[in-house]
């Protein structure tokens, strides 16, 4: 049994059970994601795959939103994209300086046409607090947008469980163990945190060695 | 939340182990704070990987405030806002010579905020220790140490056979239920009264516990939400201290009806009295053969544990609330899956508001037909418990009707403000309830009709704002209530409350554009209805107060 | 741009397989990141496929030829000299005492091309069939059996049949440690409900991840799959129709198993009886249900026998050939699978088809244009044996550091020591080049082209990141180059050439090609056609009649038990963090995270041995004696110590003596009888055994 529903005027079959987002990815269309990654659960904390939905007055996100049958949706919404763009312009203002252009993040305030120039809510940022005690992986809390996809991937990939979340909030951070970083938690080094994360909030001392070299034209 | 995390307790769970949660609260009563064996003690004990565990230790108010050998609770809620405009927390703060949120350097006595204490009727409230004090002189009080415990509330029913305010309970409903109709009959019954979920939502209580008995699952639960977090609420607390047994009735109830046989009460740390007052009703009616392996005699068995929350407010959103009683954080879960159909555990869990089940024993035991006739035809069917802060000449709990007029309720029933004050706006349902201006008090209180005026029926609880009350300050105590509760999942509430609190901090004018683009976002891009639902205060204000809120 | 290169390739570690993406900038790695499509792990990866490539640029990497003076010190030399210094020497020992004076020991960390030519190279260029690799130590006894009974030697099925599956039975593998991608699919496929019983000495971490956990005494696994296999006669949960339509020999075996009743089995291994029959019912009553092994199976005495008996249980229960329902041996290395497949074993060409095959022979014969005999040549035990008897003169070894991964090694450098030339071609000096004639300078995977086969007998590409350092060479142009100055010039222009050959000479690989292999990997056997096998067995067994063979053997004690001189049992194996030898990974950042070993302990034993945690301590075998540190544990059983063998200056293998199974010479690392100490303690200061055994 499957379901036929309309993604921008086009038509396609899907399984029960398949998110409108699972949906548009099969078709090779493109609903900008923050929180989202192939590999885990479905989170529903970026808000920012918002599409519109044929009969409904507002836009919903698609990550979390299950197809039915006739659904249409709409990635073009005008509501949705306002919504979308204006939660990653809040994102943009939590951080100290625009994305690197490598990261999702960039990717996504460019797809969106948010450029983080003029702000309209800027307002404080995070504690900036460098962890690089492990040989390989570096965190820079203050880039974290606590998207949890750190947190998942080592719980729902790895298995390690060696992530947290802290805080409430807007002082919300992760952490790894009992805050003591990642080679004294359960951390078993696979660096899907570093993989999955989508601002180089966590990522490799090597890549930011690189970065920095690019930057000063070292290379 | 995370289904890993939840397979990795469950089996602890099963065994009767504790919550991580549950082992972290051991420790603080023990020894006034946390440490780290604490959190590795809590990890082995609960099952919960060390990294939640820190995680869990982060995230609730009580777990986090240092707390001094004299631990001071000031309550900054709306209706103690709305008596003192905040004075009372500056004056105890200076007073005690202490910070808020800090312990003094000796170490003698610590000042924490908490949001609320449940005596709104006597605003400002003040928790010393285990002695919650209130009203006039409280700060004199407790600085001279001379604290004494402040009087609860009184109950008033407007109906001659009161329903939720029944002086005596004699657990009818639930004997007559389980021996001479089967669970189905029972569910339809409930369906038939139409029942609206008491605790904002509204939701038809009978087509959510139709969901859970229909799921698929090992076990199933009830869950009673009694974390009535709004400040000015306190229509939970009457409930679960004064009537708890029928509380506890109306969750057997539900668990004959949907095919559960265990529940779970998570009470407040906030209202000390809620958990004792129902343990000692539970273990009355294992006693009596009400609850426990054959409830009356009957072969349907139905058991309860209650709980004790650690000071979140968002908690009280249902998914959030589920992850409370597992000993999680108290984050917000997107649905589906919904509860009743993965919820608690993973099982299927029905998850009601106190007052809601409430109403369940009356239509167990007279019949929805009954039920629906205790309101007008075009209201709401069954009756509401409302609340009513300190500026009221007769603040306190009332059983009314819905359809009853806004004014019928604060003027004739509240007796108006005390001292010849006026209503310049009430805050109807909670914090994240839209203000109704003085001069629209002639609108029903009902879900639709209130819904029209940018309000919201809530909880049922009703906080006056007297014409001394000012709006840009309300408008800051309230974003810093809802950007301090956020549970910090979603990006649009967890960033976007803190920006709105920012915006109205200090002086400096509010760009209303970008103060609207702003409302926007969180009401259609948040996850929950807290941050869905905090901009419709600040639409009010900006409808009917724009002049005071300094914008441009 | 912030890469200059960035190629989709496969881990050179372990067995697994995981598809990566490598970025080079500035000729050097700059990052790796898991592949998402990759089929073996759907985009994650280890923190040595992620994180352990630095050694591929580290200042000791051999970057130019060395040769070994007069004076035994080793001197730069240019690659003619090298060739032409092996050239003359190995065609002098091959003219003077016969080609099989010289062995070879392909590289089971090489490609597929690589292996290939290498066993090409020994047999055609120089005409001997003594070539081996190192599956010898591992999985051989995996290879023989599964060959035996089911006839293909390779896992029945894939790693998603652990998705697929109810219910699994893990058996001497630690896999969150050894294939920690694999590792972490069982962990999460054990949080989604999957029931999983673990068999080891040791509780490792996925018995808390289970429903239980055995802890058989080691070198009794035979008993332990003896006793399941009664269990699930006795109480009537066979599938009596796959035993009479697809196996032979059930007769033979329904009577042996009368001997092994819960009782008995417990009495030999230790584990409870009760235990023992709820694995049987959980395994068999689930309605797929998959064996996964490793080297704790393998590396005993009777460690191919210990195989068969575990294809018995999954024949008597119809658990193969169907998804959810596999047999799957945790290859060690990333091509130890491969390597076989291409015949750099002296018994078989590639496919495993027989050197004595009067056709397959003379398929190869006519390729090549070389006779061959019909006879196999030495296995690597057999090699050092022949070195130390004066009859092995030359060695060419790739790859592999025998002098510290090796059993008994004392023996092994007695060997090497004995031969007249011994040429080494590897990425860095170990303890095995220490005693090279010639050391050329080769390349790692992330320098090559070509394919690994994985544990699920998946063919996957390699592809280059970065070029050879310093004058170092891809090992394909080496051996060919060697091969061609040796008088055999094979032709290859590519190592997708090579594929082709094999293709042509081998029916399990006929439509093998590179780009066939493409993005998503083939898993033999591969049609002409290109069609492949994820699952084998469904409709038949690859044996004369279709039918597989159930194997009616006895439980046998271990070739090493404990006595009175050596009282407890060392079991060998590996940690997270490295990888076998530790030549590539003590050369990262991964040695500050482990940068030494330990010997796990039982505190029972510590007590009664005044041994403390953090103590050093002396471990003696009957071949040798090492020292480290030991560290006490109750996730070990008392009698029993565990320790793995990545660090040289520990050389763990010193303690491993010459028992090894018994049809593929499968050295024993799991069952070695040791002594404990603290060191300094004399043997009569040790207080005698007083505490009785804790259960």
């Amino acid at each position: 049994m499957t379901l036929t529903i309309d993604i921008d005027g086009t038509e396609t079959e899907v399984a029960p059970g398949t998110t409108v987002l699972e949906a548009v990815r099969a078709i090779g269309g493109y609903v900008p994601t923050l929180c989202f990654d192939e590999r885990l659960d479905a989170f529903g904390a970026c808000r920012v795959c918002m599409v519109g939905i044929e009969g409904l007055t507002v836009p919903v996100a698609a990550c979390t939103t299950l197809c039915r049958d006739g659904m249409r949706v709409d990635t073009r919404d005008e509501t949705a994209l306002r919504v979308a763009a204006a939660t990653v312009e809040l994102v943009l203002s939590e951080l100290p300086g625009p994305p690197a252009q490598h990261t999702e993040l960039a990717v996504v305030a460019n797809a969106l046409g948010v450029d983080g120039g003029e702000l309209r809510w800027p307002g404080e940022q995070h504690e900036h607090v460098h962890d690089e005690r492990h040989p390989y992986l570096a965190l820079q809390h203050e880039l974290c947008i606590s998207c949890g996809r750190c947190v998942r991937a080592c719980d729902e990939v790895q298995g390690a469980f060696a992530l947290t979340a802290t805080g409430r909030g807007f002082g919300s951070n992760i952490a790894a163990g009992l805050d003591e970083g990642f080679r004294e938690s359960a951390c078993v080094s696979c660096g899907a945190c570093a993989d999955t994360c989508p601002t180089d909030a966590i990522t490799e001392l090597t890549l930011l060695a690189l970065d920095s070299e690019e930057a000063s034209g070292a290379l | 939340m995370s289904r890993n995390l939840v397979a990795l307790i469950r089996r602890h769970h099963e065994q009767g182990a504790p919550t991580a949660l549950e082992v972290l609260k051991i420790a603080l009563e023990d020894h006034g704070e946390i440490t780290d064996d604490d959190r590795r003690l809590a990890s082995e004990r609960s099952g919960l990987p060390e990294a939640a565990v820190h995680g869990v230790s982060t995230f609730y108010d009580d777990l986090l405030a240092p707390r001094g050998r004299r631990h001071v609770r000031v309550c900054t809620g709306t209706a103690c806002f709305a008596a003192t405009a905040g004075d009372h927390v500056t004056a105890l703060s200076e007073g005690l010579g202490c910070a808020l949120g800090a312990r003094s350097d000796d170490g003698e006595v610590s000042l924490a905020e908490t949001v609320c204490l449940g005596f709104c009727h006597s605003s400002p409230a003040v928790r010393d220790g285990e002695t919650i004090d209130a009203g006039a002189g409280v700060v004199e009080r407790v600085l001279a140490g001379t604290t004494s415990a402040a009087a609860e509330p009184t109950p008033l029913s407007v109906l001659d056979l009161p329903v939720l305010l029944a002086p005596a309970h004699d657990w009818i409903g639930l004997r007559y239920a389980v021996s001479t109709r089967g669970p189905e009959s029972l569910l339809e019954e409930i369906k038939a009264a139409e029942v609206r979920g008491r605790g904002g939502a509204g939701f038809p209580a009978g087509a959510k516990w139709e969901f859970a008995r229909r799921a698929e699952g090992e076990r199933k639960f009830i869950v009673a939400n009694g974390d009535e977090g709004d400040p000015g609420s306190y229509i939970d607390k009457l409930l679960m201290e004064d009537h708890p047994s029928l509380l506890l009735e109306g969750m057997a109830l539900a668990g004959y009806a949907v095919g559960a046989d265990h529940g779970f009460v998570l009470t407040r740390s906030e209202y000390p009295h809620s958990k004792p007052e129902l343990e000692l009703a539970a273990t009355t009616a294992r006693a009596a053969g009400i609850l426990g392996p054959a409830v009356l005699g009957s072969r349907f068995s139905f058991d309860v544990t209650i709980l004790e929350g650690a000071g979140s407010y968002v908690v009280g959103e249902e998914t959030a609330l589920l992850a409370c009683i597992e000993g999680l954080r108290g984050t917000v879960s997107s649905r589906p899956p919904f509860p009743a159909q993965r919820g608690l555990y993973g099982m299927p869990t029905v998850v009601n508001n106190v007052e809601t089940l409430c109403n369940i024993p009356m239509i167990a035991r007279d019949g929805a037909q009954a039920y629906r006739e205790l309101s007008p035809a075009s209201a709401t069917s069954g009756t509401k418990l409302v609340c009513f802060n300190e500026r009221f000449r007769r603040p306190g709990v009332y059983e009314v009707c819905f359809g009853t007029t806004m004014g019928e309720l604060c003027l004739e029933l509240a007796g108006g403000l005390v001292d010849g004050h006026e209503i310049k706006a009430l805050q109807i349902g909670g914090p994240l309830g839209g203000l109704l201006p003085g001069w629209k008090l002639d609108t029903p209180f009902d879900f639709e009709a209130l819904a029209t005026e940018g309000c919201m029926l809530g909880h049922g609880s009703i906080v006056a704002f007297d014409e001394t009350t000012d709006m840009r300050a309300l408008a800051v105590h309230l974003l810093h209530f809802g950007a301090a509760e956020s549970c910090g999942k979603c990006f649009p509430c967890r960033i976007g409350l803190r920006r709105a609190h920012e915006m109205f901090l200090g002086t400096t004018p509010v760009r209303r554009d970008c103060l609207e683009a702003l409302l926007e976002t969180l009401e259609l891009g948040s996850l929950c209805a807290h941050g869905g639902g905090m901009p419709a205060p600040i639409r009010s204000l900006l409808a009917h107060f724009p002049e005071e809120l300094g914008l441009t | 741009m912030r890469f200059d290169r960035s190629v989709t390739t496969t881990c050179g570690y372990c067995g697994v397989g995981c598809r990566l993406e490598a970025h080079a900038a500035d000729g050097r790695v700059a990052t790796i990141a898991p592949a998402l499509d990759g089929p073996a792990n759907h985009g994650h990866t280890c923190l040595k496929g992620r994180f352990a490539h630095q050694f591929s640029r580290k200042r000791d990497r051999l970057t130019a030829p060395l040769i070994r003076g007069e004076d035994g010190a080793l001197r730069s030399a240019p690659w003619d000299e090298a060739i032409a210094l092996i050239t003359s020497e190995l065609t002098r020992i091959r003219d003077s005492r016969g080609p099989d004076a010289i062995a070879g020991l392909a590289s089971s960390r090489a490609t597929n091309e690589d292996c290939y030519v290498m066993q090409r190279l020994m047999r055609a260029a120089i005409g001997t069939h003594n070539i081996d690799n190192c599956s010898r130590v591992c999985h051989s006894p995996t290879s023989w059996a599964l060959r035996q009974s089911l006839g293909l030697s390779g896992a029945t099925g894939g790693f998603d049949d652990i998705e697929a599956a109810d219910a699994a039975i893990i058996i001497g593998a630690n896999p969150t440690e050894a294939h920690p991608v694999v590792g972490a699919r069982i962990k999460q496929a054990t949080l989604r409900g999957l029931k999983l019983v673990t068999i080891d000495p040791r509780r490792i971490e996925l018995a808390d991840y289970g429903v239980l956990h055995l802890s058989p005494r080691p070198g009794t696994n035979a008993a332990v799959m003896l006793g399941l296999a009664h269990v699930i006669a006795r109480d009537g949960l066979t599938d009596e129709l796959f035993l009479k339509q697809r196996t032979k020999g059930w007769a033979a075996l329904e009577d042996l198993l009368a001997d092994y009743t819960p009782g008995e089995v417990s009495r030999i291994t230790g584990i409870r009886a009760a235990d023992l029959e709820r694995s049987a019912h959980i395994y068999a009553e689930a309605t797929n249900a998959s064996i996964l092994w490793g080297l704790g199976v393998t590396e005993h005495r009777y460690g191919s026998e210990v195989v068969r008996l575990i294809c018995n249980i999954a024949l008597m229960c119809g658990k193969v050939g169907r998804p959810g329902s596999a047999l799957l041996p945790l290859r060690g290395q990333n091509n130890v699978q491969g390597s076989s497949d291409m015949g750099a074993l002296p018994d078989t060409f590639t496919g495993y088809q027989s050197v004595g095959d009067e056709d397959v022979a003379q398929r190869f014969e006519a390729r090549w244009g070389v006779t061959m005999k019909r006879t196999g040549g030495l296995k690597i035990p057999e090699m050092f044996d022949a070195a130390v008897a004066g009859e092995l003169k030359a060695m060419y070894i790739f790859g592999e550091d025998v002098a510290q991964t090796d059993p008994n090694t004392t023996h092994v450098i007695a060997a090497l020591e004995s031969l007249e030339f011994l040429v080494c071609q590897d990425i860095f000096e170990n303890e095995t080049t220490k005693y090279a004639d010639v050391i050329l300078p080769a390349s790692s995977f992330l320098e090559k082209q070509g394919t690994f086969t994985n544990a699920e007998r998946r063919i996957q590409r390699v592809e280059a990141a970065i070029e050879p350092p310093g004058e170092a060479r891809t090992d394909f142009d080496i051996l060919t180059t060697i091969s061609k100055a040796l008088g055999h010039d094979m032709g290859f222009a590519s190592p997708a050439e090579v594929m082709d050959e094999v293709a042509q000479l081998t029916p399990d690989w006929a439509g093998v090609s590179h780009d066939r292999v493409a993005r998503g990997g083939l898993q033999w056997p591969v049609a002409a056609d290109g069609t492949d096998s994820p699952l084998l067995y469904a409709e038949r067994f690859e044996l004369p009649g279709g039918r597989a063979r159930l194997a009616a053997l006895p439980y046998k004690p271990p070739g090493s038990e404990a006595s009175d001189e050596y009282p407890m049992i060392l079991v060998t194996g590996r940690r997270l963090e490295h990888y076998n030898a530790g030549t590539m990974t003590r050369r990262t950042g991964n040695l500050e995270l482990l940068a030494s070993d330990w010997l796990e302990l039982h505190p029972d034993d510590a007590e009664r041995l005044w041994i403390g945690d953090g103590d050093l301590v002396s471990v003696r075998s009957a071949s040798g004696r090492i020292e480290l540190e030991a560290r006490v544990t109750v996730r070990i059983e008392p009698g029993h110590v565990f320790t793995a063998f990545h660090f040289p200056e520990i050389r763990t293998n010193l303690l491993i003596g010459s028992s090894a199974d018994v049809n593929t010479a499968c050295p024993e690392y799991k069952v070695v009888a040791v002594d404990v100490r603290p060191v300094a303690e004399e043997a009569s200061r040790t207080p005698a055994i007083t505490g009785a055994r804790r259960d």
